[in-house]
């Protein structure tokens, strides 16, 4: 008995200093500016905010861009991690070897520089049109442009739902496989009945990250998306930098938060229960 | 030619043209910066370079807030890095061994860093940050990188705690060691691959913070990335291309050091149980 207070207190003291940080900065400030995304011009408490994202033409195209990118990049990344991960599960050679070996680099490179490169090499008059002009291929205009920020979008994601995919996919013990191969089910049966079903609530924790991070996404679209329309993460600065509308901008937060509630919610509930399996 | 593909099959042929494709996508614009940046002139359409030089390199070494921005963000890394050890490891020890009230609630709390979009999140923060006066400190910058660190600087060596086996710390106690002397004889060293790769990625991750800097920070604290936002902006790409390869040089580094560490289950157990 007296063990267990004394591992609980130590527990708790052990505990408190991060949680304490992670409510200064995270908890306190999107309490907040949910209160403050309340204030209208006037001073007093309404939705005018709110209204105004969806009156303003402007804003309202931005957010439909902002919709449209994540969606199509969404669907990308995880069309092609979901296929690399697969891939380098079940095959094996030197080619699957080395991308084992590199797949990962990316999420390492700093985000301005991996976006500074793409600016190079698809830009207007960049490698790739130089290296393509020999062959006759005209480049569509890719930078400053819708295109532009999903090939970013696809070079920062794919890599990291990859590592969460495979990671999944790895844990698929292999002799379940095995058995359902000796019984005579295909490769679709048993994609579908077991890798997919031990597999999808990791799919739907990188289809939350990878829609989380398109949506709250800033350097790729700054510095290579157009001017308009925008999409909400380089708004929302301008908003809170240059225009100062405070409030205003915490309306467009609370905006991207409700946005993401849905996946958010999913994710920590499949995180609690998956925990609760195991104490 | 022809014996030779038909040797190895169209399943081969298809498979590695998918993954020159890829390896391209992914290589080409690192590509393109470093041969950039040792470019002296290249004019449009030649597809290398007409002249390689060093002048550049030159040019970005002699400015000012290119020295100071990188003595800054290694500041900043290092203080983002050693304050989130300091209050994330005693918390990832306890999540792993001790039992005490609201444990899942406390664990869980974590993922709040990571169930927010980046940038409404940063947002919110400045909001709070300009009433409290936090805004162009350097605290408010340490404050804004720990955001993204909090997390998996929690789970990765709560992960790595529950992979120490229990008996082995038992049979240590049984022979009479103090818990502290368990815990930095046992439980630490065997935990310390995933602490190791959990802090690396810290440090990487505070080196390469752009956006919570560029809204907290300006107009004082200039970490590199933030002075990367105003070359691409102000000089030639080839400017920027050497600065590129400077911005990235810590990163190759402490990842070829770190690379037996870093795995995908090491890494994926920072954003989700497993």
């Amino acid at each position: 008995m007296k063990k267990n207070l004394r591992q609980a207190v130590w527990g708790l003291i052990l505990v408190s200093p991060s949680f304490l940080l992670l409510l200064v900065i995270v908890v306190i400030p999107i309490g907040r500016s949910i209160v403050s995304s309340l204030v209208n011009e006037s001073g007093g408490y309404d939705l005018s905010r709110y209204a105004f994202l969806f009156t303003d033409k402007g804003m309202r195209a931005n957010i439909l861009f902002t919709l449209r990118v994540t969606v199509i990049s969404c669907a990308l990344v995880l069309a092609v991690s979901y296929s690399l991960a697969l891939y380098m599960r079940f095959s094996s050679g030197r080619l699957s070897e080395w991308i084992r070996k590199t797949y990962m680099i990316p999420l390492f490179i700093p985000g301005v520089i991996a976006t500074y490169g793409l600016m190079n090499l698809l830009g207007n008059h960049g490698w790739l049109a130089r290296l393509l002009l020999p062959l006759g291929i005209d480049l569509p205009r890719i930078i400053f442009d819708q295109k532009g920020i999903i090939i970013a979008n696809l070079w920062f994601n794919i890599p990291f739902a990859t590592m969460l995919l495979t990671s999944a996919l790895a844990g698929i013990p292999a002799s379940i496989i095995e058995s359902a191969k000796d019984v005579g089910a295909g490769r679709l049966r048993i994609f579908l009945q077991f890798i997919f079903p031990l597999s999808y609530k990791t799919f739907l924790v990188a289809l939350t990250f990878v829609f989380m991070g398109v949506i709250g996404s800033f350097t790729a679209p700054f510095l290579l998306g157009p001017n308009a329309p925008q999409m909400l993460g380089v708004s929302m600065e301008q908003v809170f930098g240059v225009f100062r509308e405070h409030e205003q901008a915490a309306a467009m937060a609370v905006f991207t938060f409700l946005l993401c509630s849905v996946l958010g919610y999913f994710y920590i509930r499949n995180m609690a229960k998956e925990e609760s399996g195991r104490l | 030619m022809r014996w030779y593909f038909g040797a190895v099959g169209p399943r081969r042929i298809i498979e590695f043209l998918l993954l020159t494709v890829f390896a391209v996508f992914f290589a080409g614009p690192l590509l393109n910066l470093l041969v950039l940046a040792f470019s002296g002139q290249w004019a449009y359409p030649h597809m290398l370079p007409d002249q390689w030089s060093f002048k550049w390199w030159n040019f970005v070494l002699r400015k000012d807030d290119v020295a100071h921005s990188i003595g800054l963000s290694f500041l900043i890394a290092a203080m983002v890095t050693a304050l989130s050890i300091v209050l994330c490891i005693p918390a990832a020890y306890a999540f792993a061994r001790l039992r005490f009230p609201f444990k899942r609630f406390f664990l869980f709390s974590f993922l709040l860093t990571h169930a927010f979009p980046k940038m409404g999140l940063y947002v919110s923060i400045a909001v709070l940050f300009y009433q409290l006066n936090l805004m162009n400190t350097l605290l408010g910058v340490v404050l804004i990188h720990m955001i993204n660190v909090l997390m998996f600087m929690t789970w990765i060596p709560t992960a790595a705690f529950r992979n120490v086996h229990a008996a082995q710390e038992e049979s240590a106690r049984d022979v009479g060691a103090t818990p502290f002397r368990v815990f930095r004889s046992i439980t630490l060293p065997m935990a310390m691959p995933g602490i190791l790769v959990a802090s690396v990625f810290t440090f990487l991750n505070s080196l390469d913070e752009a956006q919570g800097t560029f809204l907290v920070g300006i107009p004082d604290f200039k970490t590199m990335p933030i002075v990367m936002y105003s070359i691409i902006s102000d000089f030639p790409s080839s400017a920027g291309a050497v600065f590129s390869i400077i911005l990235t040089a810590p990163t190759i580094i402490l990842l070829l050091a770190a690379q037996r560490l870093v795995s995908a289950d090491v890494m994926a157990s920072g954003f989700q149980v497993k």
